[in-house]
């Protein structure tokens, strides 16, 4: 269990049929269970055990007609410590978060690397993708494949 | 926490706290005791640095961001962080200078440093080597 805290003010379901590999799926249950353990300001700081790879940004995500778009909170970050890629049915968005001092007498952000593989609810084209990071928020919008609707497969009736 | 700070309502970070017509919500801050000040990180992503006030008073040193509505278009389907203002405050001790107060947003973090007084800075007292 990842026990970081990670300030998450609301989390939503998983959706089952979008976990696209195990690793994924384990990354959701973390976020799950990260609401039970909400830090109490106090918490020393041996408990912040701030590993790469163990803190993960807070995502929103909708979609319309043609589009999908993301949104991560990444405070203190620059573009350049942002990467973005995209396959068809996946948004990974990872990074680095440098400290830049070593002297805090408390620490509530999340510093480190992180990786977060966000399931997409449709596939996208991977050529049609933009992201821009404003205010300590990326944001992602990725456009529709005008394929996927064709990938469906009739299930006929059998003769 | 630092020793000379304390927060003003202690509460668990990132709950919500209640008595605001919206919500609002506690940013995670870090701190850094330089010793001739303090230095204090808040992240406030999505917020704009007019729409941020920094207030001191009586010790109390508060922190309320106006982040505007996240407009997500079409029908959401995440939503692992909430909308709202952001609010914290927490008393200093003595020896801080209330009018060295600066403050700076960038990359959606706030950054306070509080300089203490000159009187209470540590000092470094060097050592001479007598003359022989």
């Amino acid at each position: 269990m990842n026990l970081i805290p990670f300030r998450t003010k609301r989390t939503s379901g998983i959706e089952a049929g979008n976990m696209a590999t195990l690793a994924d799926f384990r990354n959701e249950m973390n976020r799950l269970f990260e609401g039970f353990f909400s830090r109490p300001l106090m918490m020393p700081t041996w408990f912040e055990q701030v590993e790469p790879g163990q803190w993960m940004p807070a995502i929103d995500m909708s979609e319309d007609e043609s589009k999908i778009h993301v949104r991560a909170e990444l405070p203190g970050m620059g573009p350049e410590d942002v990467d973005v890629s995209v396959s068809e049915d996946r948004l990974v968005i990872a990074g680095e978060k440098k400290t830049e001092s070593a002297s805090w007498a408390h620490r509530e952000s999340h510093y480190g690397a992180f990786t977060r593989a966000i399931p997409l609810p449709e596939a996208v084209d991977p050529s049609q993708v933009t992201a821009r990071y404003d205010k300590g928020v990326l944001a992602v919008e990725l456009t529709k494949s005008p394929t996927a609707a064709s990938r469906k497969v009739p299930v006929q009736i059998g003769g | 926490m630092s020793s000379s700070l304390t927060e003003t309502a202690p509460e668990i970070a990132g709950r919500q706290t209640g008595g605001e017509p919206a919500l609002t919500y506690q940013p995670h801050v870090d701190v850094c005791d330089t010793g001739s000040s303090l230095t204090i990180r808040a992240d406030i992503p999505g917020a704009s640095a007019e729409s941020i006030d920094v207030a001191f008073e009586d010790g109390v040193l508060s922190v309320h961001a106006k982040v505007p509505a996240r407009e997500l278009p079409g029908r959401v389907l995440r939503q692992e962080y909430g909308i709202g203002d952001y609010r914290r405050s927490f008393r200093l001790g003595d020896g801080f200078d209330g009018a060295g107060i600066t403050a700076e947003y960038r990359r959606g973090v706030l950054s306070i440093d509080v300089p203490r007084l000159a009187a209470v800075r540590p000092r470094k007292v060097e050592v001479r080597v007598a003359p022989a």
